[in-house]
């Protein structure tokens, strides 16, 4: 439904229930008994998780008693309710520090969300065309325990296929523990920009295969390497709760920032130093600079240590990587590379980062160990004001053997019958998120039946026979183990902080319900998740905590760091020769820019293009609201004739867009940047045919070591599409005093 | 001695995340408008984080700086106000009474810092996302003239909290919600009469100053600005 | 205190009459439909009439689903008010007790009567009872009311409410004009900044 026709009709048909209740009882619906205790018009504070990314930061939720319409016995009625009413960070939560980043905050309106899937749905007419009918959880189980009795019966049980988001904490141990039960093969994980280049290089480099978590509160000298680290990447709250510390904390000192990228981030426009970079060569300037700190005997090679040894040609100064060379490659003048090296040995205690774009590129892991090797080089790596690795509770084995989205997908397109019968879909939507040429949309469409526990109707769901919305995080118990961003070792846990609001069900539960009732059953340890949150917890607390106390705090984490920095146990022997420099899709003549997707800062990677609040939140760099953009350098816009807000195409090897444009001096004249998000099909009003999406023209290119999407090494033509408007304009909200422009307001 | 209320924005914290446009949208019911009113001016942010560029490609900086309502001591919106609807509280808040006002719109023509926002029309929120409107906020309604009120209804209530408590209202009590929210810590708020205050010492520091402080509106938000690179600590770097 | 609002608001008042006229008596019957199944939610007025009655401020006096005796649970029954308006001293809100605090006694007690029977047979089909609020405002005064800072202050109930001890049914009393509000205030030195209470 439009918007605007909305606006319209209020006048006329605007429900005033401001003052419901004054007047006569007949003419109002009717109310019915509340089902928990309330002091109306007090607010209380719960903790909760936020889940909307991979950070896990700790929430305080604000609920607050009010009226909700509701459902019972097949009547409309109101029931009064304790309703989420607000989110704040955990204040005393390890990663959040009672803050909140915007897109945590708006995680509000997944709850309340107007085309939230309210109860199961099944498909009814062909797939992908829409329709849907509303059916109960009876009928839905019965649906479901139907095709997987049919598959046990055949002998067939691994052709049950799992696709997720990464999962983590007891939903991952009871993802993994029913599909292995079952006799399933270990579940797919999905995301659009993952982090597995930067997992496997810190396996490598130092034997944690995890996200590392950065001391900036006592760092005297970073140096970023294209990470958004404050903006969209790893644990966004935590670094700038310690950013704002590395700045104005410490009397005396102020530590100096600087970013290498190619086109300015929300994190790159906050240093003191931002050096623009040729894109893929990120890791040619790591060992520029190590050359000459090796050069002006600052440190030795052997410093490093095994992380050195990751890296050819290391031990013996990095010959091919002097300062003249490295400008050649990266673009990044000698005299620059020469005092970046000097003032990064010099300031300890200094850390290097990457992450985001530099890893997205065929030599990714190449760059990541360059800037790991550097870490190690000046001693950064588990020492104050340097990286360190997150202690993980013991919270359950990872599982071996995962096939990747692009391999299952593969595999299903060539045989002739495919490979997975049943796919239950999780918090994923690869038909939005991949490229073209995977072509997982006519994968899906040969799997026989397809499950979806999202809540959202978005186009992968839109593909699935039968539809079992999940509670929502506020509704659910819910749990994280959080990869990175605290030296503690942290196990968050949290129990609904309202009664759920529709016909749902938690994903979990409904998981050991179908086990449970399976014709040769799966009897998981566990009455409910519940009880399963409980025993982990139990097995993991120390004896001062017991249960009640951890749900009071939303967690249970140590007191003091506890964890090893560097696990030499777990190092594999030296990798084979890696490529240095990046592979692109598309000859330079006829493909002359790099394009360069990124996450948006409202929509990280569009799984939340459905929320109104971020969609008419003012993007930081742009000020664009409801729209998404294509950036260009001032004067490349000059020599192609493009001004701000024209509608311009953006074209690879394997696709065309559109999009308007944003003229921006903070990007090189050879690269355009597009922020990913917008572009969906389908997903709720809000979202739904608006603005293009980057990666829908984006090259199979991908890193050879963990087979992730190169999604940074496409190359692309732009030219103005004259007389044409753009189809989605950019509609900004004027980003400063002096270029406000008077119309309406 | 009575309460006047401010704060202070520490540019160099600030990392322009936008937390604090979120948070403020949540607490005080500020509608979203759908892209059409907005492409015609009429989105409501109470706070937005303004952004500055300087330079040219490759040597170009961004600066970015959180606005909202300065709660002027010496406010334009005020004088102009035929209803009194713009005026002054005895803690220093330009109050924006919403029963008084009859949309003249002088006072948003009369504003420096373009912190005031026309509701044009009613909103509207598509149900059940009303549910998490905050019940201590009015929801304004069409002809009503909004604007930041530093989170008014947090002020009063750590008051009374403070009152029913049995003491005064201690410096880090109160916090409007872009405060709470502030990741970086760059957003401060407090008492300009407690010379101790956290803001008051902030407004005291010599990279602040305040937005278009020529006009001689009086605001009372201090924006420190960006810090250079120093190292005092640092034997190496004398 | 009326003719004060029409003067400010003289134009919207003409705009209102003239529409009122045009629209005919059909509009003032108010709201006709039982359900209120609108898709949103908007400050709105939901028709002409309750446009015209807000702007007077007017609001229709209660309809209770129950004659609820104040009386007879605080003379005989010797509760306190904030036995059952559990919230008053807490928060903003006083609170109407929902229909379990009166199941908790009337479950078993004085079952026989006419009015303790509709509420049973509210409680039977699981509902609440619909009772109707007595106070309040308009929402366009804007008027946020905190309850417990009044407690706090040892303002009696009945200062605002009434002698509701000598009540059937809720009453309005007292009206609870600005002015009245502002007198008090003034007489014990409560802040009168708009803000205090508007906002």
């Amino acid at each position: 439904m439009d918007r605007r026709n909305f606006i319209k009709t209020t006048a006329a048909a605007g429900a005033s229930a401001t003052l419901a209740g004054c007047g006569n009882p007949e003419t109002q619906l009717i109310r019915f008994i509340p089902e928990e205790p309330l002091f109306p018009g007090i607010a209380t504070w719960k903790p909760s998780i936020c889940p909307l990314c991979s950070a896990g930061c700790g929430l305080h939720v604000r609920v607050m008693d009010g009226e909700a319409e509701v459902v019972r016995n097949g009547e409309k009625g109101l029931l009064k309710m304790g309703l989420a009413k607000k989110l704040e960070g955990n204040p005393q939560h390890p990663i959040s520090h009672g803050k909140l980043c915007a897109r945590g905050q708006a995680g509000i309106q997944l709850t309340y969300h107007p085309d939230r899937i309210r109860q199961p749905l099944r498909r009814t007419g062909p797939r992908g065309s829409g329709p849907f009918q509303e059916i109960s959880w009876d009928d839905a189980m019965a649906d479901v325990l139907l095709r997987l009795n049919a598959i046990a019966a055949a002998d067939q049980q691994k052709t049950l296929g799992f696709l997720t988001r990464r999962l983590r904490g007891q939903r991952n141990v009871l993802i993994s523990t029913f599909l292995k039960e079952f006799g399933a093969p270990p579940a797919t994980l999905f995301e659009v920009f993952s982090d597995d280049v930067l997992r496997e290089a810190n396996r490598q480099s130092f034997g944690f295969e995890q996200l590392p978590t950065f001391d900036l509160a006592r760092s005297r000298y970073v140096l970023s390497f294209g990470a958004d680290f404050l903006g969209t990447w790893n644990s966004p709250v935590a670094h700038s709760v310690a950013y704002g510390e590395m700045r104005q904390g410490r009397p005396g000192v102020r530590a100096k920032f600087v970013q290498v990228e190619p086109r300015m981030s929300q994190t790159g426009a906050n240093a003191d130093e931002w050096v623009p970079v040729k894109p893929g060569t990120e890791g040619i300037l790591a060992l520029g600079i190590a050359h000459v700190i090796f050069k002006a005997n600052l440190r030795t090679p052997s410093a490093a240590g095994r992380a050195g040894d990751r890296i050819d040609g290391w031990n013996t100064g990095l010959q091919a990587y002097t300062p003249e060379a490295v400008e050649k490659r990266t673009g990044v003048a000698t005299a620059r590379i020469e005092r970046l090296a000097r003032e990064f040995a010099d300031n300890s205690p200094a850390v290097a980062i990457i992450g985001g774009a530099p890893l997205a590129h065929t030599n990714g892991i190449f760059q990541a160990l360059a800037v790991n090797a550097l870490n190690a080089l000046v001693g950064s790596v588990g020492e104050e004001g340097g990286l360190s690795f997150t202690p993980h509770p013991d919270t359950g084995t990872a599982q071996a053997g995962r096939r990747g989205l692009r391999e299952l997908a593969a595999e299903i397109l060539s045989s002739s019958s495919s490979p997975v019968q049943v796919l239950f879909l999780n918090d994923a939507n690869p038909v939005f998120g991949t490229p073209p040429a995977w072509r997982v949309a006519e994968a899906l469409a040969k799997v026989p039946y397809i499950v979806s526990f999202g809540s959202f109707l978005d186009e992968t769901s839109l593909i699935a026979d039968l539809i079992l919305p999940d509670h929502s995080f506020l509704e659910s118990w819910v749990d994280d183990v959080p990869e990175s961003g605290t030296a503690l070792s942290v196990a968050s846990v949290a129990a609904p902080v309202m009664r759920p609001l529709h016909q749902t069900r938690s994903m979990p539960d409904v998981v050991l319900d179908i086990g449970r009732q399976l014709q040769r059953p799966v009897v998981l340890p566990w009455n409910n998740y519940e009880d399963m949150l409980k025993a982990a917890f139990a097995a993991l607390a120390d004896k001062s905590s017991n249960w009640d106390k951890i749900l009071e705090n939303g967690g249970w984490w140590s007191t003091a760091s506890t964890g090893p920095s560097v696990n030499p146990a777990r190092v594999t022997p030296a990798a084979a020769t890696l490529q240095a420099d990046p592979q692109f899709d598309g000859r330079a003549e006829d493909y002359p820019f790099h394009f360069l997707p990124y996450a948006s800062q409202a929509f990280l990677d569009g799984s939340l293009a459905h929320l109104p609040w971020l969609q008419e939140l003012p993007d930081v760099i742009s000020t664009a609201m409801w729209s998404n953009w294509v950036e260009i350098n001032p004067v490349t816009a000059r020599d192609l004739g493009i001004a701000q807000g024209d509608a311009v195409e953006v074209r690879s090897v394997h696709g065309t867009i559109q999009a308007p444009a944003l003229i921006s001096p903070g990007i090189a004249p050879d690269v355009v940047a597009m922020p990913v998000g917008q572009g969906h099909a389908t997903y709720t009003r809000y979202a739904s045919g608006r603005g293009s999406n980057p990666v829908s023209i984006l090259a199979d290119l991908t890193e050879p070591v963990t087979g992730a999407l190169a999604w940074a090494a496409t190359r692309v033509g732009i030219r103005k599409l004259d007389n044409a408007a753009p189809t989605t304009p950019l509609i900004v909200f004027a980003g400063a005093l002096r270029e406000h422009e008077e119309r309406h307001r | 001695m009575p309460h006047r209320w401010g704060m202070a924005v520490d540019l160099d914290r600030c990392t322009g995340c936008e937390a604090c446009v979120v948070a403020c949208h949540a607490e005080n019911n500020i509608p979203t408008v759908g892209a059409d009113e907005a492409a015609r001016g009429r989105a409501k942010h109470w706070i937005r984080v303004e952004r500055y560029w300087e330079g040219e490609f490759p040597d170009v900086r961004l600066k970015f700086r959180p606005v909202l309502c300065q709660q002027c001591d010496n406010a334009p919106c005020e004088p102009v106000c035929p209803t009194y609807a713009s005026s002054h509280t005895s803690e220093g808040l330009n109050a924006q009474v919403y029963n008084r006002c009859i949309g003249t719109r002088y006072c948003a023509n009369a504003c420096s810092y373009d912190v005031r926002f026309f509701n044009f029309f009613n909103p509207v929120w598509e149900k059940p996302l009303h549910l998490q409107l905050n019940p201590d906020v009015s929801v304004r309604e069409q002809g009503v003239m909004e604007k930041c009120t530093f989170c008014v209804q947090r002020i009063n209530a750590g008051k009374i909290a403070a009152k029913a408590e049995g003491h005064e209202v201690r410096d880090g009590d109160i916090s409007p919600a872009c405060v709470q929210s502030c990741t970086a810590n760059a957003l401060v708020f407090g008492d300009l009469n407690d010379p101790d205050s956290a803001v008051s010492r902030l407004s005291r520091s010599p990279r602040g100053s305040k937005l278009l402080e020529d006009l001689g509106t009086e605001p009372k938000v201090t924006y420190l600005e960006r810090d250079a690179w120093h190292d005092a600590g640092d034997p190496r770097r004398g | 205190m009326l003719k004060v609002r029409v003067g400010r608001h003289k134009w919207k008042l003409g705009v209102l009459v003239a529409s009122a006229l045009l629209a005919g008596v059909w509009s003032l019957k108010g709201q006709a439909t039982r359900p209120d199944t609108n898709a949103i939610f908007s400050p709105a007025h939901g028709s002409i009439s309750e446009a015209i009655s807000h702007f007077f401020g007017y609001r229709p006096e209660p309809v209770q689903p129950i004659a609820f005796p104040h009386n007879v649970h605080v003379q005989d029954v010797e509760l306190a008010c904030m036995d059952c308006h559990i919230s008053a001293a807490r928060g903003p809100q006083a609170s109407i007790p929902d229909i379990r605090t009166c199941w908790n006694c009337h479950a078993t007690t004085a079952t026989d009567r006419a009015e303790i029977q509709k509420m049973k047979g509210y409680f039977d089909k699981g509902q609440d009872i619909p009772w109707q609020r007595v106070w309040g405002w308009v929402e366009e005064s804007h008027v946020r009311f905190n309850h417990a800072p009044h407690i706090l202050a040892k303002v009696d109930c009945a200062t605002c409410h009434g002698d509701v001890a000598q009540m059937t049914v809720a009453t309005r009393e007292i009206q609870h004009t600005m002015e009245f509000c502002v007198t008090c205030h003034k007489e014990k030195g409560a802040s009168n900044d708009c803000v205090t209470c508007h906002y």
